[in-house]
């Protein structure tokens, strides 16, 4: 036997079929629908369009939409394993020859599932490799992820659309018929091979094999246990049972921490017992030192951290709310603060607190955690911590806050 | 076709044409020096899972329904379904790649133990499903 490519008709599982590709389908879009949507949200937090005004409350809505978003990917990954397989055969299918109008609408589809898949894949191993803090590729995460987000959720609703009939016909069938003849689910070219074609659609009864039901039930199984492994990060009581989650939860004054001091090349500078914050509106400047801070009107508030990583901690926090500096430097209340750490550069060296969060009574720069300084691992002598905001913007080891005009 | 799955699929065309075209404009808004590790990795993708993964999946099908006994096949694929699709997303935790000797609350649980411990219970129950169903059959 003369090894050749392989056809469609090669492939005879009754597992493979309409019925099993709609449903978990339908589940891996509203996946990515949920992912998309709370996706786009954390991104306009982090980089807020004019039209769009940042929450400042409830004080979880991040930990909330953020840990559903890497929970809904990570639910997606069995889903579109299973899905992929369950189309397989078609990655075989030839395009009609000679050139007509009904070749050239197949390659087109043939392209747009190109894309799909690509872009699918891409947002699902990309996602997850960022909340293992694993970047083997040379672009940047955030602003990719969001355009091939983009990508991803156009071509599935382009997908939903053309393949609108045969979802119609398949979702509401029952699993326990036997399968169609293949013959009525593709446009057929000629009228020969019906009979291969019935017997390439064998009944599931036999006994042995897996239903489709069965197959069905696995790839939630399959879905449901790894949203479990992953969850602990996001849900404090799963953490026991989350065999396969980021963080513990535990670490420094029992809060993870994203990044390190060693990392960020802080850990002499934020030891400096000379450490001074400058607060900076127009031409005046004012420096405070610790003990100034100290000395001024504390407010304690318990707010989560939460990260875009999906991972998010309840903690206490105690110091000096911004709306105080700000007003202490005469400047007007409703503000842009840009806030400076002294991590020189990267993403997280800096951030700017919108008016709505620097007039906010609970958005603290933070000098104790728990009721203990802050650890350097979370941001010693001073951190921001706003209400609900993402994680990367509640700038640790800050030596610097200047009112915007 | 009806009229509401005309409607249906002019809905999500437009929709999905549009998010399409906008993710376009993004990724070309991303510039020439990202394109290509992007492109590498969108490409990398399909060809990981179309000319690697899928037919390794499609071999090992065709080896267990020939090999396997009737009554193991169901809870075999079950397992591949399940530990198969769990394994692949515990790559990053297997591996620790992402670990950090500075950070240590990242990347802190036992992943390979757990990992070992889930797949015996796999294999248990595989081992337990196929003799309970080798005896319904006879």
């Amino acid at each position: 036997m003369t090894p050749r490519r392989p056809r469609e008709e090669d492939f005879t599982s009754p597992l493979r079929d309409n019925r099993v590709t709609s449903r978990v389908g339908l589940w891996l879009g509203i996946a990515f629908l949920v992912a998309f949507l709370t996706g786009v949200f954390s991104h306009y937090g982090q980089d807020t369009p004019g039209w769009f005004t940042y929450p400042t409350g409830p004080v979880s809505i991040y930990r909330v939409t953020q840990g559903l978003h890497v929970l809904a990917g990570t639910a997606a990954i069995p889903l579109l394993l299973v899905k992929l397989w369950s189309v397989y055969p078609k990655l075989f299918s030839r395009l009609p020859w000679p050139p007509s109008r009904e070749a050239a609408i197949q390659a087109v589809e043939r392209l747009s599932i190109g894309v799909l898949v690509a872009s699918a894949v891409f947002q699902l191993v990309t996602g997850l490799q960022n909340t293992t803090h694993w970047y083997p590729w040379g672009f940047s995460f955030r602003s990719t992820h969001y355009a091939v987000a983009w990508v991803a959720i156009g071509s599935i609703l382009v997908h939903v659309a053309v393949k609108l009939p045969i979802i119609r016909q398949a979702l509401p069938q029952p699993l326990d018929e036997p399968a169609e003849p293949v013959a009525t689910r593709e446009p057929s070219m000629s009228g020969s091979g019906s009979g291969a074609h019935s017997m390439a659609a064998p009944s599931t009864s036999a006994p042995g094999v897996l239903s489709r039901r069965g197959l069905l039930r696995a790839t939630y199984a399959a879905a449901g246990l790894a949203v479990l492994a992953a969850a602990g990060q996001s849900v404090s009581w799963l953490r026991e049972v989350s065999i396969f989650g980021v963080r513990s939860g535990e670490g420094p004054q029992g809060v993870p921490v994203n990044r390190s001091a060693e990392e960020a090349g802080v850990v002499d500078s934020a030891m400096d017992p000379a450490w001074q914050l400058t607060l900076a509106y127009g031409s005046t400047t004012m420096k405070l030192s610790l003990a100034d801070l100290e000395a001024m009107p504390q407010r304690t508030r318990s707010l989560p951290i939460s990260c875009v990583e999906g991972w998010s901690a309840g903690a206490t926090w105690t110091g000096v709310p911004v709306a105080d500096l700000v007003a202490r430097l005469g400047a007007p209340a409703e503000s842009d603060v840009f806030v400076t750490s002294l991590e020189s550069s990267g993403a997280f060296s800096t951030s700017t607190l919108p008016p709505q969060f620097s007039s906010h009574p609970d958005t603290l720069l933070a000098l104790q955690l728990h009721g203990e300084a802050l650890d350097i691992q979370h941001g010693y002598p001073a951190r921001i911590i706003a209400p609900a905001r993402p994680g990367v913007l509640q700038t640790k080891w800050v030596t610097g806050l200047e009112v915007l005009s | 076709m009806t009229r509401g799955v005309l409607l249906g699929r002019a809905g999500f065309g437009a929709l999905g044409v549009g998010a399409l075209s906008y993710g376009a404009w993004l990724v070309w808004g991303l510039g020439s020096t990202q394109w290509l590790a992007v492109g590498k990795w969108l490409a990398g993708g399909v060809i990981a899972h179309d000319l690697l993964f899928a037919p390794v999946v499609v071999l090992v099908g065709v080896i267990a329904a020939r090999r396997l006994p009737s009554y193991a096949r169901a809870p075999v694929a079950i397992a591949v379904v399940v530990w198969g699709s769990i394994t692949l997303f515990a790559i990053p935790f297997l591996g620790r790649f992402g670990a950090n000797a500075t950070n240590p609350t990242l990347l802190d649980r036992p992943y390979r133990l757990s990992w070992l411990i889930g797949l015996v219970v796999v294999a248990a129950a595989v081992v337990v499903a196929s003799l309970l169903r080798r005896r319904r059959e006879r």
